[in-house]
């Protein structure tokens, strides 16, 4: 070739080399990123093409099943909304949420559990299925949740404090998961936050129910006794700081058990000053604070001021759930079932079995321990305290005859607003099958608008 | 062996492999293999056996190589085209054979080069005029003036204009060859023409920034000026013309890209698809998931993502344009590069016609041909993987489109006729 001929040739060469570099870098270095990318749907698109597991409740309900349109499984939730905040959804167009996204691999088929079996189904040239889930959730717990909670802002979770199965869990404003193409826009920006499932991922100042924290503290560091004696003039000052009971009462001389059932903050804040900030947050701790939920569904981690941090008028504040306090309903319910559970707190789940599509039993949760902050003894004394404020205190509003409820009321103050009613209690109190942690937003107090709540879930838990 | 029984000895693997492709798509869309999916093959053999047959009478010592490329690349681009869409695999093969006649038919008309160079003002004329034709009564289509509607078909004229331009200046150049390697002055040691000489220069220039400005096709525009402007080089061997073509080009464009939205727009959907990936960014982006999601060896054809759930396919004319990303995803980087492979192989057989070419005219014929093809396969395939901001141009014997493909055709003629002559 000539010499201008030659150049042009390798012009084009260079060209073509240019082509093949970038084509390898679209093709395999950045593939990997490439496929990750949030604007990319082509895996959920090829995992529509499976037949996703079946979820179902502890008694039977389908809750999420499938539809097929011509190739692609549609994901239905016969539920609608009334499992939403957990359930989450599985969309081509707007990914996964919930159980959905985090048991994808078994719904999908594609963890290791159903290795073998997909190996030979894929030979066969069977298509291939995803695994079946078996929630603890009782339908029947979950419906009277929902309803008892109505269009209230909030959160409801039930659980059984023996195993740690969730039996009910539900959050308000929520949305139909079945309907995500028209609302997706409107509940992103919602200002009541309808994706956000307020039982695991709302934080909120814990009030008086934290009061079962201090109190179990106190006792199980022999600080007080059930008899010991305080006297109480309405207020008390601490490190400067001015503590009032809710709504100014005055109760005057009574003792511990009392100043529990009646949710007296000055005393309380007395106890929180004589324990100390060390001691506190040491108890905060072993009750699950500053750690995240121990299972796969994640959620916010509940948090209480570093000791170092806390000073005399802080810490007298953090005695009855206010200050710098903030708390999960799912904690709430976790620490609250240590004293259901004489002192062990057990470590949540919402599946119970994984199951393959002959319905053979793939994986099962066993319960296991998370957490020992009291002793046996310690629990009883405190479930004893608790069944008080429900008879006598400020729970009664949750009592039910023929059973025996233990609670603890809440009314956490909030700034320039209704404060949150909080409830957290079980039953029956001598053989505590099922645990109950109500929380309302800006909507009164705990015992008026909370604990009738709980009471209605208790009741549907233990078949009343 | 003779290079007619050479061209006859790789034909035949490429169609078979062909054949084998429609097998595969069939499979993919029916699970059984039936006779009717091997129709297409057997027909594809039987078609360019015949045009094997033509060229052994009409042009026995042309080069043996470009048919056997064209052949592969069209099947593919029509198994393809069959995965995508069965009446668009329909109406392409009916496009197939109406190119291949004009292949032939090129092979019989222009039986001398000379008879081209004779009539060169006319055939330039005649390009300038298919181009006008399109500016005037052309439709707009995805932001482009490329379209005229004539009866019952839409045809896009600038197609032929530009094989059409490319034999004038060819045949121009040979005429002015003399005159623009004369030097009479030197600045800094580079010999300079006369200015005056720079018009056919400034001519190409003011015509591919009239194709962009009055047809918004910046495509064809560069097409042109890329190819005329190696044209112009090879013809005088000259760089200066490169330089000052560039220069002129880089005006130009930062001119356009100022003036015009939809210049800019494409610059910036190069320089940054993410800033709106489900808009302006949707076309570029889902390219690039098609690509990733090849890999190496591909999904498998018939296995990609390419059709919606709704029957569209999920990257905005996936037939035409980017057809290329559906080779990427399905028959992955292997593919791909084979692709980029055969259009290199076509181009190395182009210029090896312009080196034995005898005569002035053949030479700078077959180099003004083989740059229109380079380019236009570098343009749309360096568009759609975002190596160069995007042009709205076929891959040439790939893409679905009656112009583009009987305008190849067309042109894969001129250059047999040529090679036919050198050697």
């Amino acid at each position: 070739m000539d010499k201008p001929l030659r150049r042009l040739f390798l012009f084009f060469v260079l060209l073509f080399v240019a082509l093949i570099l970038q084509l390898t870098y679209v093709q395999v270095w950045a593939a990997s990123d490439l496929k990750t990318n949030p604007a990319n749907t082509r895996a959920v698109e090829e995992e529509m093409k499976i037949e996703r597991g079946v979820i179902v409740s502890a008694d039977g309900v389908e809750l999420a099943v499938n539809r097929q349109d011509g190739e692609y499984y549609l994901r239905e939730y016969p539920q609608g909304g009334l499992t939403s905040p957990w359930m989450g959804y599985n969309s081509l167009r707007y990914g996964r949420a919930g159980v959905e996204r985090v048991y994808n691999q078994e719904l999908s088929g594609e963890s290791g559990l159903l290795g073998i079996t997909s190996y030979w189904d894929e030979l066969l040239g069977k298509t291939h299925r995803g695994a079946d889930l078996k929630l603890t959730v009782d339908m029947k717990v979950q419906r009277a949740a929902v309803e008892a909670l109505g269009e209230r802002k909030g959160a409801v979770v039930a659980l059984d404090p023996r195993t740690g199965a969730i039996l009910a869990m539900t959050s308000y404003p929520r949305y139909d998961p079945n309907r995500l193409e028209g609302i997706w826009k409107d509940i992103n920006s919602d200002p009541g936050k309808p994706l956000l499932n307020r039982v695991t991922q709302g934080l909120y100042p814990p009030g008086s129910v934290f009061k079962t924290i201090v109190a179990a503290a106190a006792l199980e560091t022999e600080t007080v006794t059930t008899a010991t004696r305080f006297d109480d003039t309405g207020s008390v000052t601490a490190g400067g700081f001015v503590v009032n009971n809710y709504g100014g009462t005055a109760y005057g001389e009574h003792d511990f058990a009392k100043a529990f059932a009646s949710s007296i903050n000055t005393t309380f804040a007395k106890v929180g000053v004589s324990l100390g900030a060390e001691t506190l947050a040491a108890y905060a701790r072993d009750f699950g604070f500053g750690e995240s939920p121990p299972w796969p569904l994640g959620g916010a981690v509940s948090l209480f001021p570093d000791s170092s941090d806390m000073d005399k008028a802080h810490l007298a504040q953090a005695s009855y759930g206010q200050g710098e306090i903030l708390a999960t309903p799912l904690l709430m319910a976790l620490a609250t079932s240590a004293i259901a559970n004489a002192g062990d707190i057990m470590k949540p789940y919402l599946v119970a079995q994984v199951l393959d599509y002959h319905g053979d039993i793939l994986d099962e949760t066993a319960p296991g321990v998370w957490l020992r902050p009291i002793s046996a003894e310690t629990a009883a004394t405190m479930t004893d305290l608790m069944v008080e404020v429900v008879t006598n205190g400020t729970g009664t509003r949750a009592a039910l005859s023929g059973v025996q409820v233990a609670g603890k009321t809440g009314t956490a103050e909030v700034a320039d607003d209704e404060p949150h009613a909080w409830f957290a209690g079980f039953a029956p109190a001598g053989d505590p099958q099922v645990l109950v942690v109500v929380l309302v937003e800006n909507a009164g107090t705990g015992g008026s608008v909370a604990a009738p709540i709980a009471r209605r879930v208790i009741a549907a838990a233990l078949g009343l | 062996m003779s290079v007619r029984n050479r061209e006859l000895v790789f034909l035949v693997p490429a169609l078979v492999l062909t054949t084998v492709g429609f097998a595969l798509v069939y499979t993919q869309k029916a699970t059984v293999l039936t006779w009717t999916s091997l129709t297409y093959g057997g027909l594809f053999i039987v078609l360019f056996l015949i045009a094997h047959a033509g060229v052994r009478v009409l042009a026995s010592r042309a080069d043996p190589y470009l048919l056997p490329v064209t052949a592969l690349l069209s099947t593919l681009g029509l198994v393809v085209l069959y995965r995508l869409d069965e009446d668009l695999a329909l109406k392409q093969a009916m496009w197939l054979v109406v190119g291949l006649a004009a292949f032939l038919l090129v092979l019989v008309l222009v039986r001398d080069l000379e008879w081209l160079s004779k009539y060169r003002y006319v055939i330039g004329g005649l390009g300038v005029l298919l181009l006008l034709l399109t500016a005037v009564f052309g439709r707009e289509i995805y932001g482009a003036r490329l379209w005229v509607r004539l009866g019952p078909v839409s045809f896009q004229p600038g197609e032929f204009g530009k094989i059409l331009l490319v034999v004038f200046f060819a045949a121009y150049l040979v005429d002015m060859r003399e005159v623009l390697t004369v030097s009479t002055r030197r600045v800094l040691g580079v010999p300079l023409p006369p200015l005056r000489y720079l018009a056919p220069l400034l001519g190409i220039w003011a015509l591919s920034m009239a194709l962009m400005i009055f047809m918004k096709d910046l495509g064809t525009s560069l097409l042109f000026f890329g190819a005329l402007l190696a044209l112009l080089y090879v013809a005088t061997g000259r760089f200066f013309y490169v330089l000052v073509g560039l220069v002129l080009f880089i005006v130009g464009a930062v001119g356009l890209y100022f003036l015009f939205p939809h210049v800019q727009t494409r610059v910036d959907i190069w320089l940054d698809p993410w800033a709106d990936p489900s808009g302006r960014g949707y076309q570029i982006v889902q390219s690039l998931f098609a690509l990733a999601e090849g890999g190496l060896f591909g999904r498998g054809l018939g296995r990609g993502y390419l059709i919606l759930p709704s029957g569209s396919t999920i990257i905005p004319n996936l037939e035409t344009d980017f057809i290329f990303s559906a080779i990427g995803e399905e028959l992955g980087l292997a593919g791909a590069v084979g692709i980029i492979l055969l259009y290199l192989i076509f181009v190395y057989r182009g210029c090896r016609v312009a080196v034995r070419s005898r005569d002035d005219f053949t030479r700078l014929l077959a180099v003004g041909l083989t740059s229109i093809f380079a380019l236009q396969a570098f343009l749309i395939m360096g568009g759609v993987i975002k190596l160069i901001p995007l042009t709205g141009i076929t891959l040439p014997f790939v893409s679905y489109g009656g112009s583009s493909i009987v305008a190849n055709f067309a042109l894969l003629g001129l250059l047999l006729r040529a090679s036919d002559k050198a050697d």
